[in-house]
């Protein structure tokens, strides 16, 4: 069983020539922690992988395994398993040699080497394929060798650069739900990195969400889902439907913001403790899920209805667990989806109402 | 923290940066140095700056005949090569057909023997008296015996080109098979075909390829030394070179025809690269196109039969005349010869200078491989994993020895270091070794070089994270996943430095010493059974050259080249 170690990245940049692909950043991942680094391509998030693992060192700030400055430390002295995006598994050895690579540079005896090669392979359920060279395997099958290859040396951390960017998606499905399971068997300090929110989402215990260098967000999946902080993390994560508006007034006794819409629509929002400022520019922030599409004959009588809205059926597509709609409303097209369309009977161009609960919807300040 | 850190990467920094300067002073001492000696020799004399051998040079009706002469060799070779190695190279890589790998292989096979062991046996063949014209009397096609070779000028030609054209045959095919294939039929889809297609897509796209082959091609042509020789052809600048040498501390002139020569190859190289550069295209393809090979039906079959086998036949003349040489126990003014025997290699493998000869040439290209092969690798990493200040001198200086003749390396290397412990004219052994391995000092490095960027970082890093050291990762991952570029590299300095003949000549001043080139140019001029002992040689120097190739091309055609595709 693994020592558990505790990663601390402080103020860490990285430059290349003139771009800055890591810009300060700063996070704590805890002792046999699930860690995600979620972003888009280009954004920082391999090169701070690539800072943890030691190929990299950084320009400022400080890299802290258990409190120990780790930023001269080189990559073959800092006991770090990594995973790497297309493998790396070395083609002139057997997938044997390949694993107990690790454990020879460390001087372990053949008799151990055996054992241990033994145990990794069931763990990750490739015990048949010893012999075999990497070339004479599939696409999951070399990654789980991969896998197995950085888990035999015990590693401090468990580093994974996009494990499952190369499979089909099937067995990417199968796949997390594995590496989930010996991440927790083992209880390795794991640092994930990929652009796939789903992946994200599914596994993490928590995610930090990265752009152009920098940390948006650290939270687990549920927060950074529903509390985005800000306009970046809530159009990254999920689909969304962004509503420019000004913020008119805040009833303050219901915690809510009242913003006027470019096209003249009043929108009210749960403001959850953040601080706006009157007259400001604001974007409004609602899932498609938290859209409801109302008939147009349900009687508009009720007068604190509130975030109803008229629209028009631009498109509605249909997949069976859920209908998909793009309305015409505010000038804009607005998504919405429906997770149980049994009662639904709406045609493309319809006019329709839609609606959405204050609780849903976040408020950002625009910069 | 932040000083500390500073400190050592300017550590790593230094350690890389003391290599390329290591690797630099051998450049300096054994490349520019000598050249630089060519220059002063032609540029001072007597400690004056002066032009005056350049304006003599010019002003010498006989030089200004030569140099024109070694130009046209050089043009004309290249063409004649071009015109047989780009129709060749489109029919076998475009075109399918039984035989073909068989008759791919034969179309190689003039690259295992100098072009001037090859004009011996020619002589036999096509001299006035030679089997050609005696049989052209005898059937009275001919009343006066025809001079096929032209005073020697077209006999050389046309040997540069049948040695030479495998070269760009070779450069050629790669380019072909390199064009992405959606190029070709994204015109079709736009409705070019045939010669249209060839002249505005396929042609463009292939063009630095054939570039880079040619400028080989005319280098070589034009400053080959072995066969002007064996024709007694001495209007052209390497023999003129060559008969300098040795008074070379009385008359500058051998320097400045040097550097003339020099001079002429580097403005081609500049040229050609000036015009090909801009345009080497990178080809975006990936996914998976079948290649445009085609099968080829009707009567376009015996056609092509035809044409391939009269240009192997044609190819291989030379090498069937040395070998009908060096069996030939009498053949004088006879169709062929009139008895056979193996008395020749008898005399070849006993005779002292040749039988040296075998032994001294295994040696110094041993050892030269050996110094390529450790340089190639060095090189190649360096320019392949490591970013350093000079970076792009190295990679430069490193393709150099391509565009330098060799001619002008051996006059630089009597000229420095004459006097010197490594005197050519007492024991050349270091400088033939150091010049063999300066000139093929490219092939290991582009070998090696292009096995790193095969071979994904990521592998390397691999190793580092579980544990490795960087030496530890150098030798058991990075040395064993390029070695079949190394070797297949190496293979190809070894073949070169058997069969390298300028240096030779001009280094070789002791029959102890010499290797097997000048050996067979020193017994050729043995009168009564010289040229048959020198083709027996000539042979003896080509069967080891085409086994080595051969091992090279199971070793790394089969197993290992299987083992090593991802």
């Amino acid at each position: 069983m693994a020592v558990l170690v505790e990663v601390v990245l402080e103020d860490v940049t990285k430059t290349f020539g003139d771009v800055k692909a890591v810009d300060g950043i700063s996070l704590n991942v805890n002792e046999g922690e699930l860690f995600f680094l979620l972003g888009p391509s280009g954004c920082g998030k391999t090169t701070t992988l690539r800072l943890i693992a030691g190929f990299y060192k950084p320009d400022e700030g400080k890299i802290l395994f258990d409190k120990e400055l780790m930023n001269n430390v080189p990559p073959n002295k800092r006991n770090v398993g990594m995973v790497f995006q297309n493998y790396a598994l070395w083609p002139h050895m057997t997938v044997y040699d390949n694993i107990t690579y690790g454990l020879k540079v460390r001087g372990v005896p053949a008799s151990l080497r055996v054992k241990k090669a033994k145990e990794v392979l069931r763990i990750v359920k490739m015990e048949k394929y010893a012999t075999r060279y990497p070339n004479q395997l599939s696409g999951g099958q070399q990654q789980r060798i991969a896998l197995a290859r950085a888990l035999v040396i015990e590693p401090d951390v468990l580093l994974l650069d996009e494990p499952l960017s190369n499979l089909d998606a099937k067995l990417r499905l199968e796949t997390r739900e594995e590496i989930k399971r010996i991440q927790k068997e083992l209880g390795i300090t794991t640092i994930y990195v990929t652009h796939d929110q789903n992946e994200a989402l599914s596994m993490a215990d928590r995610i930090a969400v990265m752009n152009e260098g920098r940390i948006e967000q650290i939270g687990t999946p549920r927060d950074i889902y529903n509390n985005p902080r800000n306009k970046f993390v809530a159009g990254f994560i999920g689909e969304t439907n962004f509503i420019e508006g000004r913020l008119e007034d805040i009833i303050e006794e219901k915690e809510l913001a009242v913003i006027k819409t470019v096209t003249g629509e009043t929108i009210y929002a749960k403001i959850r403790g953040k601080n706006f400022s009157k007259g400001k520019k604001v974007f409004c922030s609602v899932r498609p899920e938290r859209i409801r599409v109302l008939s147009s004959n349900l009687r508009k009588d009720k007068a604190e209805t509130i975030n109803l809205f008229s629209a028009k059926i631009q498109r509605l597509t249909y997949y069976g667990f859920a209908e998909h709609y793009i309305l015409e409303a505010m000038n804009k097209e607005i998504k919405a989806t429906n997770f149980s369309p049994r009662a639904s009977n709406h045609k493309e161009g319809d006019d329709v109402y839609f609606t959405f609960d204050p609780n849903d919807v976040n408020v950002f300040q625009a910069d | 923290m932040n000083l500390a850190y500073k400190i050592s990467l300017r550590n790593i920094a230094w350690k890389t940066f003391s290599l390329f300067l290591l690797i630099m002073a051998f450049f300096s001492v054994f490349l520019f140095l000598p050249i630089l000696y060519v220059f002063k020799g032609a540029l001072f004399v007597n400690g004056q700056f002066t032009f005056l051998y350049f304006t003599l040079m010019f002003q010498d009706a006989f030089y200004r005949e030569s140099i024109l002469n070694s130009v046209k060799i050089g043009i004309f070779a290249t063409l004649l090569t071009s015109l047989i190695s780009i129709p060749m190279a489109l029919l076998m890589v475009r075109y399918d057909f039984p035989g073909k790998r068989i008759l791919q292989g034969l179309l190689l096979v003039p690259l295992v023997m100098p072009p001037f062991v090859g004009a011996i046996g020619m002589k036999q063949l096509f001299a006035r008296y030679g089997s050609v014209n005696l049989l052209l009397l005898r059937l009275n096609l001919i009343r006066e015996p025809i001079d096929w070779f032209g005073g020697g000028f077209i006999g050389i030609i046309i040997l540069e080109a049948l040695h030479l054209y495998p070269y760009l045959y070779l450069n050629i095919s790669a380019a072909l098979a390199n064009i992405d294939p959606t190029l070709e039929e994204q015109a079709e889809n736009l409705g070019a075909s045939g010669f249209r297609l060839f002249r505005t897509v396929t042609l463009p796209l292939m063009f630095p390829g054939y570039i880079a082959g040619a400028i080989i091609v005319f280098i070589w042509a034009f400053t080959d030394l072995g066969t002007p020789l064996i024709f007694e052809y001495r209007k052209a600048l390497p023999p003129i070179i060559f008969s300098m040498v040795k008074d070379i501390w009385t008359n500058p002139m051998g320097y400045a025809l040097t550097v003339f020569t020099l001079m002429i190859s580097v403005s081609f190289v500049i040229a050609a690269r000036r015009y090909a550069g801009g345009k080497s295209y990178e080809m975006l393809g990936r996914g998976h196109i079948a290649p445009r090979i085609r099968r080829i039906t009707g009567w376009k079959t015996p056609l092509i039969y035809v044409l391939i086998i009269l240009m192997v036949l044609a190819a291989m003349t030379p090498q069937i005349s040395v070998i009908l040489t060096s069996l030939a126990e009498q053949w004088f003014l006879t169709v062929l010869p009139t008895a056979y025997s193996l008395r020749y290699y008898e005399v070849a493998f006993t005779h002292e200078v040749t039988a040296v000869s075998i032994i001294n040439s295994l040696k110094y290209s041993l050892l030269s491989t050996a110094i390529d092969v450790m340089l190639g690798i060095l090189i190649g990493y360096l320019l392949a994993r490591r970013t350093f200040p000079g970076r792009d001198i190295l990679d430069a200086v490193a393709m150099l020895p391509l565009a330098i003749p060799g001619i002008v390396i051996a006059f630089g290397y009597v000229s420095v270091f004459t006097g010197t412990p490594l005197d050519p004219f007492y024991d050349p052994t270091i400088l033939l070794i150091i010049s063999y391995s300066v000139r093929r000092l490219p092939y290991t490095v582009r070998a090696a070089y292009a096995g790193f960027q095969q071979t994904s970082v990521s592998l390397e890093e691999a190793s580092l994270s579980v544990g490795a050291s960087q030496v530890r990762t150098l030798f058991s991952i990075t040395i064993p996943l390029i070695m079949a570029n190394v070797i297949a590299g190496g293979i190809m300095s070894f073949s070169a430095a058997m069969m390298e003949v300028s240096t030779s000549m001009i280094l070789a001043n002791r029959e102890a010493f010499y290797p097997i080139t000048k050996a067979i140019y020193s017994i050729n001029l043995r009168l009564g059974d010289g040229p048959y002992v020198a083709s027996a040689l000539g042979i003896i120097g080509t069967i080891i050259v085409t086994s080595c190739l051969l091992a090279a091309n199971r070793l790394l055609g089969k197993s290992m080249g299987e083992l090593f595709r991802a």
